[in-house]
């Protein structure tokens, strides 16, 4: 049957396949926060059937569920019957879009990279006091998140690459882009053509990227098969760093708290563990872990658009590194870092960082 | 929704814990059942004074009020029928109290089946009923559905562990039932009366349960039978056999070939595969039992048998049984997971019963069961868009419930009769029990607001 939406037509099969079993209330973030059925997967399959049964329209009305999705994927891990809420949502949004119903701040972002390099719209470019643009092995993307929100992170990470006496150079980077198909839009084919551009004059073998949604736009995405075509490599540098060993350690407990995008979405869950493992013996695991992990409540433009129960999922989070009695908690995504800091209270004791940061600071310490 | 209630009901809750929102009134339209309806206001009551006052001014004005867990009822008895207000417990989901010494939990009904469990693994306890929904599941629905799962030959369903309610009536008054004791018989048994009430006598506000000391041990083993009866024969024996598993499980062939046609897993497609289960606690006692199981197998001409070494290899047996959900999920569009039970002797009549009307009707049935205690779940996976195949599912199942009365069983083991079973009921109940159930809604629910439409009461 055709339906009147794009998202019909690609999903229709999907959402009708729904047994509303509700199993996903389980490990929905926004559910297991507010409590409210019609935020998890069953909810939103449900107004999607009624908007397919042509019950009702896709109006503004729906974008407080539609649009209040951190796109974790924790429901399509869960889902008996196989259905995938993230990708439906983002075709959903599209459509809303279209008929001109879109949250305010995703309007903002979209309209943000029409004009800007970055979702921050920062004109002036992080100083990292490195080369860019030069002839190298390796190309480091850093990622908006890490450039202008958690650039201590990403100093720590050049820090070691340098330590590691890697062969990279940065570049005159501009946002990726690939968060805007998650709101509504399409990527900014302006600047993913500018990013490919600059890698390829590099020469380099391959990008080692800083956040890890990047690195899945990169090697998902149309608009960046000009790398594919080219043999670049695009990894995640918790992929890059599993080969070393700094030799430093830490008796401290630590943790690691999994980035919906490098775990659901890219199946990487033992690379980041392998790292940790060798610096700290005394490793702990989150009751939620792998698969499993909590959403830190960040992604899909919740953080931008639904700010308070972004931040009031990430303490749900952080609840959990309590109760596992981690003094560190490392993670491999700067917008996970970003989102669990600021929800941090100042009763809680423990740090949190990029591995790559922790790794930084052991090495510092040991000279 | 007029007005004024509207604002009435939002001083005894408070703005926010009130919603009359398209995409709330949707999420509350339905279970995991094929019926759906609207309700008209959605609550989220969080303290017994507030139900209370709710009840009272429903009861007034004569709405009608469905208390709601996790909706994963799979009968309809969540779907507000007639409009009204969805009372979601969800957010009264605190455990009040874990006395090991007494033996029991003190809950608020919106905590989930999963959450109790773990609260009470540090001790070594559990609460058995043990639901394959329990991830979700609330206990206040467990308890107004009377919820079991796979370790009801041994352990029982919910029933034999509520202690005590307290519970909110239509009229608001608050009523208390049962006591802490582990043995009561002081007046009638109105406690048992709330059990697997579907919401229709009362809003559950709280739940004592009493609580086991969990055996740490188990053993399992996996069987497969070329013959239905053999499968059949064996089940029997077992259950007389002085052994009482721990659990005891059976998929049938259109489910392991449903498997094998969606998974890679490449099960042996026999007429019966069995999963057992021993507990106890140390190793002499469990294999004592799945020794006694295993040859009780092998002689009623098991072809294959399977006895676990470690707990990788337990959770491997167990395989075709726990995937089956999400495998006969992704066959359709529409699902009815029905939950006949029979008396145990009848269990292989009943599963040739199955296949035959499947067959005869040209639906896929493919059967799962807890066959420990003769309650089996077919699975009619089938297309509500083609109006041909949905009047075939009709036909099967009205045959298929005929069958399970014949063979003295009644329509549910499990789930309820909510929507999806009334046109059934007087299959097994005959007029005075119809009857005397409709006096005990009208003595406590004169005016039929709450859950009204379930259960086949209203005349
Ligand atoms: C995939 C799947 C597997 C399942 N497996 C099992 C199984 O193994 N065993 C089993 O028994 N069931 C099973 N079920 C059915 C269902 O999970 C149970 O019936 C469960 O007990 C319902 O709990 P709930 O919190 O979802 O209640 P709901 O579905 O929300 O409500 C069920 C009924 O209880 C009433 N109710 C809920 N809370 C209260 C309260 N506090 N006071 C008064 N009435 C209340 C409602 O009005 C309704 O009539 C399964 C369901 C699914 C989808
Ligand atoms: S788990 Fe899947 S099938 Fe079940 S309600 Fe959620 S989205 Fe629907
Ligand atoms: S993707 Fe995550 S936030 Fe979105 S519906 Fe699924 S579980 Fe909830």
């Amino acid at each position: 049957m055709e339906g009147k939406y794009e998202f019909e037509k690609k999903f229709r099969d999907q959402v009708l396949r729904c047994s509303s079993c509700g199993f996903c209330r389980a490990v929905c973030p926004v559910f297991g926060l507010t409590k409210r059925p019609a935020f998890n997967a069953r909810g939103k399959m449900l107004v999607l059937k009624e908007v397919m049964d042509g019950n009702i329209e896709l109006d503004d009305q729906l974008i407080e569920t539609l649009f209040q999705c951190t796109t974790c994927a924790s429901c399509s891990e869960q889902c008996p019957s196989g259905v995938q809420p993230p990708e439906i949502m983002k075709q959903v949004r599209k459509d809303m879009v279209h008929k001109g119903s879109c949250h305010p701040v995703f309007e903002g972002m979209n309209q943000i990279l029409q004009e800007h390099t970055n979702i921050y719209a920062e004109d002036e470019p992080e100083d990292f006091e490195r080369a860019r643009n030069k002839k190298a092995e390796y190309v480091f993307f850093i990622g908006c998140v890490g450039s202008y929100r958690e650039d201590e992170a990403t100093m720590a990470t050049l820090d070691i690459l340098d330590h590691l006496k890697v062969d990279y150079t940065l570049i005159d980077e501009v946002c990726c882009s690939g968060a805007l198909e998650d709101v509504g839009f399409e990527i900014n084919g302006r600047l993913a053509e500018k990013n490919v551009e600059l890698i390829l004059e590099t020469g380099a073998k391959a990008v080692i990227t800083g956040c890890p949604y990047c690195s899945r736009t990169f090697n998902g995405k149309p608009q960046y098969q000009g790398l594919k075509d080219a043999g670049v490599e695009i990894i995640h540098i918790s992929q890059f760093l599993k080969d070393f060993d700094l030799g430093v350690k830490t008796d401290k407990a630590v943790t690691y708290h999994d980035p919906c995008d490098l775990g659901r979405h890219c199946d990487i869950y033992e690379e980041p563990r392998e790292t940790i493992r060798k610096i700290a013996p005394n490793f702990v695991e989150m009751r939620h872990n792998r698969a499993d992990a909590l959403c830190c409540g960040a992604g899909g433009g919740v953080r931008g658009a639904f700010a308070k129960n972004s931040i009031a999922m990430a303490r749900r989070r952080l609840e959990e590194v309590e109760e596992a009695g981690a003094e560190i908690v490392l993670t491999e995504c700067n917008s996970c870092v970003h989102n669990l800091n600021n929800a941090k209270l100042r009763a809680q004791k423990f740090k949190i960082y990029t591995t790559s940061q922790f790794l930084w600071q052991l090495l510092e310490e040991q000279d | 929704m007029d007005t004024t209630i509207k604002q009435s009901l939002e001083e005894i809750v408070g703005e926010e814990n009130f919603s009359d929102s398209l995409i709330d009134l949707i999420a509350y339209s339905k279970d995991a059942s094929e019926h759906h309806h609207r309700p008209d206001a959605a609550l989220w009551p969080v303290n017994t004074e507030q139900i209370s006052a709710i009840m009272k001014l429903a009861n007034r004005e004569k709405l009608p009020v469905v208390p709601r867990g996790a909706g994963t009822s799979l009968a309809g008895l969540a779907v507000p029928e007639q409009g009204g207000i969805i009372l979601d417990l969800g957010r009264m989901d605190k455990i009040i109290e874990i006395n090991i010494e007494d033996r029991l939990a003190v809950v608020q009904p919106g905590v989930i089946y999963a959450d109790l469990d773990r609260a009470l693994s540090p001790y070594g306890f559990f609460f058995p009923p043990d639901p394959a929904s329990g991830s979700v599941c609330t206990l206040g629905g467990n308890v107004a559905t009377n919820a079991g799962g796979i370790k009801g030959a041994k352990y029982g369903t919910t029933k034999d562990y509520v202690l005590a309610l307290e519970v909110v009536l239509p009229d608001g008054r608050v009523l208390h039932t049962g006591s802490k004791c582990m043995k009561s018989v002081s007046g009638y048994d109105l406690t048992r009366l709330f059990v697997g009430s579907e919401g229709t006598l009362g809003v559950v506000t709280e739940i004592t349960f009493k609580i086991n000391p969990k055996p740490p041990l188990v053993s399992t083993a996996m069987a497969t039978f070329e013959k239905l009866e053999d499968a059949g024969r064996a089940v029997n024996q077992i259950m007389y056999s002085g052994i009482i598993p721990s659990a005891l499980e059976i998929v049938d062939q259109q489910t392991l070939i449903a498997i094998n046609e969606n998974t890679d897993l490449g099960l042996p497609v026999v007429e019966a595969l069995l999963v057992a289960e021993t507990d106890g606690h140390t190793k002499e006692e469990t294999e004592f039992q799945m020794q006694k199981i295993i040859s009780i197998f092998k002689s009623n001409n098991a072809t294959t048998v399977k006895h676990a070494e470690g707990k990788e290899e337990a959770e491997a047996l167990w395989t075709a049984r726990k995937s089956s959900y999400g495998v006969v999920a992704r066959i359709n569009n529409n699902l009815l997971v029905e939950d006949l039970a029979v008396p145990m002797s009848k269990v292989p009549d009943m599963l040739r019963a199955i296949s035959d009307i499947a067959g005869k009707h040209d639906v896929k049935m493919p059967t799962v069961g807890h066959v420990g205690d003769g309650n089996l779940h077919p699975v009619i996976c089938f297309d509500g868009t083609d109006p041909d195949e949905v009047k075939r599912v009709q036909e099967a199942s009205t045959e298929l419930f005929e069958k399970v009365i014949e063979l003295g069983g009644t329509l549910t083991g499990e789930h309820g009769i909510g929507l999806a079973k009334i046109p059934f009921m007087g299959l097994e109940h005959d007029e005075i029990s119809m009857d005397i159930m409709r006096s005990i809604k009208r003595l406590f629910d004169p005016d039929n607001i709450l859950n009204p439409g379930k259960m086949g009461l209203e005349e």
